[in-house]
C-alpha cells in the first residue's frame, strides 16, 4: 500500500452534549477528540505503511478542527485535509459520503480509504458503504485485523458468530471496529515536523460541490426529534450500600430489557 | 500543542482553590504560579492566544511533582497532571524546557536512566519471581534494592533480576510528557520482562505505576502480573514465610508514597511491614490517600533545592508527631528524604528493617 486516505470525525469529548433548535449537535462550544473507530483505522493505515508510502488523513467539520488535525500531522500522517463550509451543516450520511467522495478523487488517487466503523455520537455505521457506493469501490466492513498481501490485504472482519477471513485486492473501501489498533503516541520529532505542515482547508466550491450537494438540502433524511432514551432514568435515592446498589441495577436493567 | 481532552481539563475548574492547599510544592514554595489551577489557567491563555508559550511558563509546568494530590481533591474531577504532561510535552517539543530539564533528557538517550551511570548488575537468576529494581534503587538507593532481594531470599523465594533492566519509560514520561519515544521504552521493558515468563515485583511505586496503567494502554500489557515490593512482602508476612521481629518500643511514622498510595490505593501493606520490623506506629499529616508527596528522583534531578525544601516539609510533618524514624519503602522517597535527616530522627528502609 502506497497511499491511504483515512476519514476521521471528531465527536464531542463529553456525554452531555447539546443539540439545537435543529437537533444538531451543537458542537461549537464542545470540547472534541477523534472518533475512537477512526483512531483505529488511522492506526492501521500507519502500520501498513510505516515501510513506504503515506497516509492523508481528512475530515469535516467546523475550522478549529484545523488545530486538532495537527495531532494526527504529528502521530505519523502526510497530509492533513479540512473540509469546512457552513453550507455543509447538517449533513446525513448521504451528504456527508458525496462530500467525502468528491475530496477523495480530488486529492487522490488512493490504493485504500480506511474509516471508523461508526461514530460514537452518531452511531449509524452507514458512511463508509455509502462512500464506497458513491466511488464505485468495494467495502469490507467491521475490520478487526489487516495485512498486507502482495498488492492486496488480508483482513480479518467480525461478523455476527465469528471471524471471516477476506483478500482484498485495492482500491477499497475499509471501516474498522474500535480499538482494533490503539493510536500511537505522536513523538517529539513528530510534533515538530507536524508545526512545519499545514493543514489544507477545502470548501464545497473547491470540491466542485453545488448548494444542493451539501448540509440539509443535500440530505435524504431529517431528524425530526431527539429525545432521551430513558427518560428520568437517572433520578432515584443514591446507593451507598454495595448489596442495595447492585439489587437497584439488576432492577434498572431488567425495566431497561423489557 | 495541547490537546482537546487536555484542555477540557484545564478549563473547568470551579475557583474552589482546593487544590492550593494541597500542592506541596506550593507549600513550600507559596507562589501563586505553582497551583495546579494556575497552571490550568496558564494554558487556557495559551489556547486563547493570549499569552505565549515560553520559557517562564514551561518553568512553571516542571515545578510539580505529578503526585496527584490535585486530582484526588478536586471536587470536579478534573486531572491536573494530564495536562501538565501535555505541557511538558510542548515544551520539550517548542524547545522551552529548562537546560537542567534537557540534560536529564540527554541522559537517558545516553544511558537509559537520568543520573546518566550505568546500572549494576545482581547476578540474580531465580525462578519464582522477576525483580525489577529500577534506575532509583539500582544507582542511587543500592541498599534498598539488595535488602529487599535478601528479604524474599529469607522467604524462599527464588527472584531473578533483568541483567540489563531497560528503563519502565516512567522518567522520560515524567520529564516530556507520554510521548512515541516514552511507549517505545516501554514497548522494549514489556518485551524483556514478558520473555520471562516470570510475575514481575517492582520496587519503585513509580514503575509500578506506569507498567499497570499506560502499558495496557500502549498495546504493551505485562503478561504475568505486576505486584508492588510492599504488597509481595505483606503477603509473604500473612503466609508466615517471613516472621516478625520483636517490638522495641521504636516509634516511627510511614510515609506513604504518592502514587502507592493514590494509584494503587495500597496503605496497608506498607504498615504491615512496619509493625512486623518491631514499630509503634504514628500517623502524619496527610497520610493515606491524602498522601503529601516529599518528591521524585526526577524533580530532584531538575530542582534539587526545592526538592530539600519539600523533603524538608515532610520531615516537619513527622517531627509534629512524637515518632523518631521516618519509615519508608520506596527508594524515591528515600532519595528525596535522605537529603535532609534532622539530628535526631533516622530514616529507616522498611525491607532492610524487617531483615
Amino acid at each position: 500500500m502506497k497511499h491511504i486516505l483515512v476519514c476521521v470525525k471528531a465527536v464531542p469529548v463529553s456525554t452531555s452534549v447539546e443539540v439545537d433548535g435543529q437537533h444538531r449537535l451543537k458542537r461549537d462550544g464542545a470540547s472534541l477528540q477523534w472518533n475512537i473507530a477512526d483512531e483505529s483505522a488511522l492506526e492501521a493505515a500507519f502500520r501498513l505503511t510505516d515501510e513506504g508510502g503515506g497516509v492523508t488523513v481528512l475530515t469535516m467539520g467546523p475550522p478549529k478542527l484545523e488545530g486538532i488535525l495537527t495531532e494526527l500531522l504529528a502521530k505519523g500522517a502526510r497530509r492533513a485535509v479540512l473540509i469546512t463550509d457552513r453550507l455543509m451543516a447538517g449533513a446525513d450520511t448521504r451528504a456527508t459520503a458525496k462530500v467525502l467522495a468528491a475530496a477523495a478523487e480530488k486529492l487522490g488517487p488512493f490504493d485504500a480509504i480506511f474509516c471508523g466503523c461508526k461514530a460514537i455520537d452518531g452511531e449509524t455505521g452507514q458512511v463508509p458503504g455509502e462512500l464506497a457506493a458513491v466511488l464505485k469501490l468495494p467495502c469490507v466492513s467491521n475490520v478487526e485485523r489487516i495485512e498486507m498481501s502482495g498488492d492486496g490485504l488480508i483482513v480479518a472482519r467480525r461478523i455476527e458468530n465469528g471471524i471471516q477471513d477476506m483478500e482484498v485486492a485495492g482500491p477499497v473501501v475499509v471501516s474498522f471496529s474500535s480499538y482494533s489498533y490503539p493510536l500511537r503516541l505522536a513523538g517529539i520529532l513528530g510534533m515538530r515536523r507536524a508545526r512545519k505542515t499545514v493543514v489544507e482547508v477545502l470548501a464545497a466550491a473547491d470540491l466542485g460541490l453545488s448548494p444542493e450537494d451539501c448540509g440539509l438540502k443535500g440530505s435524504l433524511t431529517k431528524v425530526v426529534a431527539v429525545e432521551p432514551r430513558f427518560p428520568g432514568l437517572r433520578r432515584g435515592p443514591k446507593e451507598t450500600d454495595m448489596e442495595a446498589g447492585v439489587q437497584r441495577l439488576c432492577g434498572i436493567l431488567r425495566e431497561v430489557r423489557r | 500543542m495541547i490537546s482537546q481532552n487536555a484542555l477540557h481539563h484545564a478549563e473547568k475548574c470551579r475557583f474552589c482553590w482546593m487544590c492550593r492547599h494541597l500542592c506541596p510544592v506550593q507549600h513550600q514554595t507559596g507562589k501563586e504560579l505553582n497551583t495546579p489551577r494556575a497552571k490550568g489557567l496558564l494554558l487556557s491563555m495559551v489556547n486563547k492566544k493570549a499569552q505565549n508559550f515560553d520559557k517562564d511558563m514551561a518553568q512553571a509546568m516542571y515545578e510539580c511533582l505529578l503526585c496527584d494530590a490535585c486530582t484526588n481533591d478536586c471536587a470536579t474531577g478534573y486531572q491536573p497532571p494530564l495536562f501538565i504532561r501535555e505541557a511538558r510535552t510542548e515544551a520539550v517539543v517548542s524547545e522551552t524546557a529548562p537546560e537542567s530539564v534537557m540534560k536529564l533528557i540527554e541522559n537517558i538517550e545516553t544511558t537509559g536512566n537520568i543520573f546518566g551511570d550505568e546500572k549494576p548488575s545482581y547476578g540474580q537468576d531465580g525462578t519464582d519471581v522477576l525483580v525489577y529494581v529500577g534506575e532509583v534503587a539500582a544507582i542511587k538507593v543500592p541498599e534498598m534494592a539488595k535488602n529487599l532481594l535478601a528479604l524474599l531470599a529469607k522467604a524462599g523465594v527464588s527472584a531473578k533480576v533483568l541483567e540489563k533492566e531497560p528503563a519502565s519509560g516512567v522518567m522520560l514520561g515524567d520529564l516530556m510528557g507520554y510521548t512515541e519515544e516514552v511507549r517505545q521504552q516501554a514497548a522494549v521493558c514489556a518485551k524483556a520482562i514478558n520473555e520471562t515468563n516470570l510475575p514481575v515485583v517492582v520496587l519503585d511505586s513509580y514503575d509500578a505505576e506506569i507498567m499497570t496503567q499506560e502499558y495496557p494502554e500502549w498495546d504493551c500489557e505485562l503478561t504475568n502480573g505486576v505486584v508492588t515490593a510492599t504488597a509481595f512482602v505483606a503477603k509473604l508476612l500473612e503466609e508466615k514465610r517471613l516472621e516478625a521481629s520483636v517490638a522495641l518500643g521504636d516509634v516511627g511514622a510511614c510515609h506513604d508514597d504518592d502514587r502507592l498510595a493514590r494509584t494503587f490505593h495500597e496503605f496497608t501493606p506498607v504498615r504491615k511491614i512496619a509493625v512486623a520490623a518491631g514499630y509503634e506506629l504514628r500517623e502524619m499529616f496527610n497520610h493515606e490517600k491524602l498522601a503529601k508527596s516529599c518528591g521524585t528522583a526526577v524533580s530532584y534531578g531538575y530542582m534539587p533545592e526545592l526538592v530539600a525544601r519539600i523533603a524538608r516539609g515532610r520531615w516537619d510533618d513527622l517531627i509534629r508527631t512524637d515518632a523518631k524514624a521516618m519509615l519508608v519503602a520506596n527508594p524515591e522517597s528515600w532519595l528525596c528524604l535522605n537529603l535532609c535527616v534532622p539530628k535526631g530522627y533516622q530514616l529507616v528502609d522498611l525491607f532492610g528493617a524487617l531483615l
